[in-house]
């Protein structure tokens, strides 16, 4: 079972509590009318989806609701990083 | 000896002699102790047959005195429940408690399918997958799975109740044996949270039945002064009665948990629990020798018939003879001897120089036979005699109706398995055993492979260390001053030098004998797993736990293979049998789903509503209108498209966005231009998900240049906040807005009909009404007699139509209020079926009935909305990849039936087709005869449907062809004058 600690509200949360967002850092292209099919459809449903470290997006969907991103091993289930979404803020 | 119980001995044992508790078994009245679980109980009474066996129905008596035995699987039944299939060692002894035998026909005792035995060597193994394969296994198998399996599966809801708990802790220590108990001792005050879970009903473990000397007291002085410490420890947790059934990733556990209540009524907890630390204190159990006729009633492991002396003072036997390869044997003989019984022989396989405990066993006057097998036994229902063989050749028969068998030892290692270690086979000390462990496990004392309580106490003592460490906290050290006999060493006997025979039990619960894995083994099923599969081998209800070892190894000699090359076949959870009801818990009935409940259900119970449940309670129609659904129906179809109707809509969704940037954050969701919206003005539209495919519909209205209201469809108001929050944080954190779903907090109530503005206006609105100023897709914040309300002039049934929401706690006054007939108007209350009905008169889509989970807006008629948007929104570019530009695509029509009744979910036959089954190009998504129309109307889904108005098409409607012509979406009021009365 992966339990995490909100990096928001500092609780620890099972899995049971929290929900899973996939891979984090999937960019959508920022102009999408000028991306071309392939581009676009590898935003869609191209993920790395490596066995090893990956960066995930999780909710605390049961507790304060914030998404954060979290460094995990796909492998062995370790977390290595919890990370905020505000601490690295991207252009709308 | 009382005559009660027979085999029960005068002395000893921690059971409670004073409690007697009355039980029945096959209807016959017996009595057992507290403390008793149902198979020592059954024992002290004499009971030896408890079970035919699977194929041959052989009798087959107690083998284990837990969860290793095969035998025992009896249907148990208590005031509260039943268990169609339980091992009646896991059982504990209660009042009042019914057992029933689940084979043998008429009885156990005496079973017509007994007559299976003269088809011996017929039933070999894969003789299922040879015989029945022609014309068609199928044709056979209802048959066959009559013939096999255990239980009754009950027809009642078991009504025991169940919770869950989720719990975490620093030290899961499984097993509370000595080994298990000195790690949890060593902890107990270094403040980390133990948890000691134990699947018998007493803590303690072989302490309550091994003799050895712990600090100069007996083991069972030792475990109850060690307990007394736990018990009193704040953070340690103590679980009898608890089997721990998984280990799953990151140290995930289920554990069920078996209470009683005052009354002796059983009720359960599953536990997930997760653990930092785990000590795997599982111990270990004897595997049985092969001989010929192994199977018969009164042969048992050697580890159990020391179990049922120890803790339950039950002798298994008048007269006992134990049959060995190792020295543990030994004291299971110098236990029954000391306890008074009569103890017959010692076999041992080895030379008299191998045996270490030889010499204390023969001063208690026990004959010892060395360098002798067991050639063959008699008896029928129950064992009689044994016929052993020495070195010398000699051979002698002994009369006894008892054998405590011990082969060697397996370590119980299922949860490490669980987590995918592999075990390997340690040839010294001839056991499977895990060289490596999960990061922070440990496995100690028998689970270890430990063969004296010396090195698995130490072994506990260096776990607790490690724990420590780990934890930065310091273990209470003590050492123990231990004085027990070893169980020495082994010398592996696999298969007497007979060789395989159909009269060789390996799996006894299976019924799968040497000659079977010697069959298998020569038609090339050499690896383990296909062998498991091929004889069934280890696959029943206990999981092999005396059976795989000795296969597996059967098969190394067969094929020439050592042993730990075969390897071994993979344990997964449960590691013993877990009923659904145990899983399902208390989530069923009404406890399956929160039930929600509309603020107004009042008023709707006193207008004799119908409840019809889709996540929300709503009624699906009203018994005031008529006195069944469809004149009900009709009825209120008539009401709207005539006067005015009411509708409950409180369960649409209601989210509030709001902020400096809630324009442009909403214009990004949906295919119209939210971002256009003028205060005071509605927009129908859909929001996509990235794909392109539809995510949800429903209205926007903009109350303020900074406040929107969304109202996206009624199950799905959650989601859809979740939606717009995590694009919020996740992608566009700079914008300034904020999400907030306040559904609950609204009751909105409909009003659609030509009457509809007089029903509004006789609540008195503080705002113009009239139709020049409140337009249709039009919003008004203000007050209606007085109460805060939300107007929206929108329409789902093609009417005149007002969305009226008040805070919920007006739900009910607002209700009445206009269910008032007064003013020659009489409005009538509408259920979902009419509403659903009428919107289809009028062509609207119904989100999840006109869409799945393919659907596009290009394919519902709304290119033309997308083809005006000149700026990004989700799921936009999408819409122009191949496939979604694609003529073939299901697009959404209209069909009239020309011929029948249409029903939703009728297939579109291609044409040229005219009798079912053929190729289909698409489906009625809702149909409904309309009152209004007069005919059988219905929207489809039909490929290249926007150029083929007009055209004729067959439908396959369950069982019947209807015939129907393509139409636009909108049977009724084509150009909207209704909606701008």
């Amino acid at each position: 079972m992966i339990i995490l600690r909100c990096p928001y509200c500092r609780e620890l949360k099972s899995e049971d509590e929290l929900s899973y967002g996939g891979e984090a850092w999937v960019s959508r292209p920022l102009e999408p009318h000028r991306a071309d099919d392939e581009q676009w459809t590898d935003y869609l449903h191209m993920r790395s989806n490596p066995k090893g470290l990956v960066f995930e997006q999780w909710c605390c969907s049961s507790g304060c609701g914030q998404w954060f991103k979290v460094e995990r091993d796909t492998a062995t289930h370790a977390v290595l990083r919890i990370v905020r979404f505000d601490a690295e803020p991207r252009a709308a | 000896m009382s005559a009660g119980h027979g085999y029960r001995l005068p002395l000893g044992g921690s059971i409670d002699r004073g409690t007697e508790l009355t039980f029945s078994f096959n209807g016959r009245r017996m009595i057992g102790y507290g403390g008793d679980t149902l198979a020592s109980a059954l024992i002290a009474n004499g009971v030896s047959l408890i079970a035919r066996s699977l194929k041959w129905h052989r009798p087959r008596g107690f083998f284990g005195a837990c969860v290793e035995d095969p035998n025992s699987m009896l249907e148990v039944r208590d005031a509260h429940g039943c268990d169609p299939a339980i091992r009646a060692g896991q059982v504990r002894l209660v009042q009042g408690l019914q057992a029933t035998t689940l084979s043998g026909w008429p009885s156990p005792d005496f079973d017509i399918g007994a007559v299976a035995r003269l088809a011996s060597g017929v039933l070999g193994a894969g003789f299922y997958y040879k015989t029945f394969k022609w014309p068609d296994w199928q044709w056979f198998e209802p048959v066959i799975r009559r013939m096999t399996g255990y239980g009754r599966a009950g027809r009642n809801i078991d009504e025991r109740s169940v919770q869950h708990s989720h719990a975490t802790c620093d030290v899961l220590v499984i097993g509370s044996g000595p080994s298990g108990l000195a790690v949890a001792r060593a902890l107990k005050d270094s403040g980390l949270r133990i948890v000691v879970a134990e699947q018998g009903h007493m803590l303690g473990g072989s302490c309550l039945w091994e003799q050895g000397q712990i600090d100069g007291q007996s083991s069972l002085s030792f475990r109850n002064r060690i307990l007394a410490e736990l018990e009193a420890a704040a953070s340690v947790t103590l679980l009898p009665s608890t089997v721990v059934t998984g280990a799953y990733e990151g140290d995930m556990f289920t554990l069920v948990q078996t209470l009683h209540d005052s009354r002796g009524i059983r009720c359960e907890r599953h536990w997930r629990l997760h653990a930092t630390n785990v000590v795997l204190a599982t111990g270990m159990i004897d595997r049985p020798l092969p001989f010929v006729n192994n199977d018969r009633p009164g042969i048992m492991l050697s580890s159990a018939v020391r179990r049922l002396i120890g803790q339950f003072a039950v002798a298994p036997a008048r007269r006992l003879c134990i049959y060995t390869n190792n020295d543990s044997a030994y004291l299971t003989a110098m236990n029954a001897r000391r306890a008074g019984m009569d103890v017959v022989a010692v076999v041992d396989t080895r030379p008299a120089a191998a045996a270490i405990h030889a010499d204390p066993t023969g001063q208690l006057g026990i004959p010892l036979y060395f360098d002798s097998l067991i050639e063959n036994t008699s008896g029928y229902r129950r064992l009689e005699a044994i016929q052993v063989r020495s070195g010398d050749g000699s051979r002698r028969e002994l009369a006894c109706d008892g054998l405590a068998i011990s082969g060697g030892w397996v370590p119980t290692l299922h949860l490490a398995a669980h987590r995918g270690i592999k075990p390997v086979y340690d040839e010294a000390r001839s056991m499977h055993i895990c060289s490596s462990l999960p990061p922070g496990w440990f496995a100690i004392g028998g689970a270890n492979g430990a063969l004296d309580l010396e090195a698995a106490m130490d072994e506990a003592e260096c776990a607790a260390e490690v724990i420590a460490a780990a934890h930065r906290v310091a273990p209470l050290r003590r050492r123990c001053h231990i004085e027990a006999d070893s169980f020495g060493t082994v010398t592996p006997a696999w298969l007497p030098p007979s060789g395989p025979s159909t009269k060789i039990w390996i799996d006894l619960q299976n019924d799968v004998t040497a000659a079977d894995i010697e069959l298998a083994a020569r038609e090339n099923y050499v690896s383990i797993e296909h062998l498991k599969r091929y004889t069934t081998l280890g696959m029943g209800t206990d999981q092999g736990r005396t059976s795989n070892v000795n296969g597996l190894a059967m098969l190394a000699s067969l094929t020439g293979r050592p042993i730990a090359e075969v390897g071994t076949t993979t344990f997964r959870p449960p590691f013993s049998s877990v009923r659904f009801s145990t899983i399902a818990n208390a989530r069923r009935g009404d406890l399956y789903q929160p039930r929600r409940r509309l603020p107004a259900e009042q008023v709707h119970r006193e207008w004799g509503c119908v409840m019809e449940d889709s996540g929300w309670e709503r009624p699906d129609w009203y018994r005031s209108n008529g006195p069944d659904r469809e004149s009900a129906v009709a009825e209120e179809m008539r009401a709207v498209r005539e006067s005015v109707g009411v509708f409950d809509s409180s369960s649409l969704g209601k989210i509030e966005i709001t902020g400096p940037d809630a324009a442009t954050f909403l214009a990004r969701f949906y295919v119209s231009n939210m971002a256009t919206l003028k205060p005071g003005r509605i927009r129908y539209s859909v929001m996509l998900r990235e794909d392109g495919v539809i995510a949800d519909d429903g209205v926007v209205a903009c109350i303020s240049p900074q406040h929107f209201l969304a109202s996206p469809t009624s199950g799905n108001a959650a989601t859809i906040a979740a939606w717009f929050e995590r694009w919020r944080q996740t992608e566009w954190p700079s914008l300034r807005v904020a999400v907030s779903n306040a559904t609950e907090n609204w009751a909105a109530l409909a009003i659609a009909g030509r009457a509809a503005r007089r029903l509004l206006q006789r609540l008195d609105p503080d705002f113009d009404s009239s139709a020049g100023a409140f337009g249709h897709m039009e919003f008004r914040a203000g007050k209606l007699s007085g109460i805060p309300a939300r107007v929206a002039r929108v329409s789902f049934t093609g009417e005149l139509q007002y969305e009226i929401s008040v805070p919920s706690r007006y739900a009910s006054s607002l209700m009445r209020a206009l269910l008032t007939s007064s003013d020659g108007l009489t409005p009538r209350p509408v259920g979902l079926e009419a509403w659903l009905r009428l919107r289809l008169e009028k062509g609207y889509i119904h989100f999840g009935s006109e869409t799945n989970g393919r659907t596009s807006p290009l394919d519902i008629g709304m290119a033309g909305i997308v083809a005006r948007r000149s700026d990004d929104f989700i799921g936009k570019r999408s819409l122009s990849l191949p496939f979604a530009t694609s003529p073939e695509r299901e697009q959404l029509v209209g069909l009239i039936a020309t011929h029948g009744a249409l029903r939703a979910g009728g297939r579109i036959m291609v044409a040229g087709h005219s009798s079912a089954p053929c190729p289909t190009e698409g489906y009625v998504t809702s149909a409904c005869f309309s009152p209004t129309l007069g005919e059988s109307i219905g929207l489809a889904l039909i490929e290249r449907g926007h150029q083929r108005e007009g055209d004729a098409v067959s439908v396959y409607c369950a069982g019947r062809i209807v015939l129907a012509r393509i139409c636009a979406p909108t049977f009724f009021d084509p150009k909207n004058e209704r909606l701008h009365l």
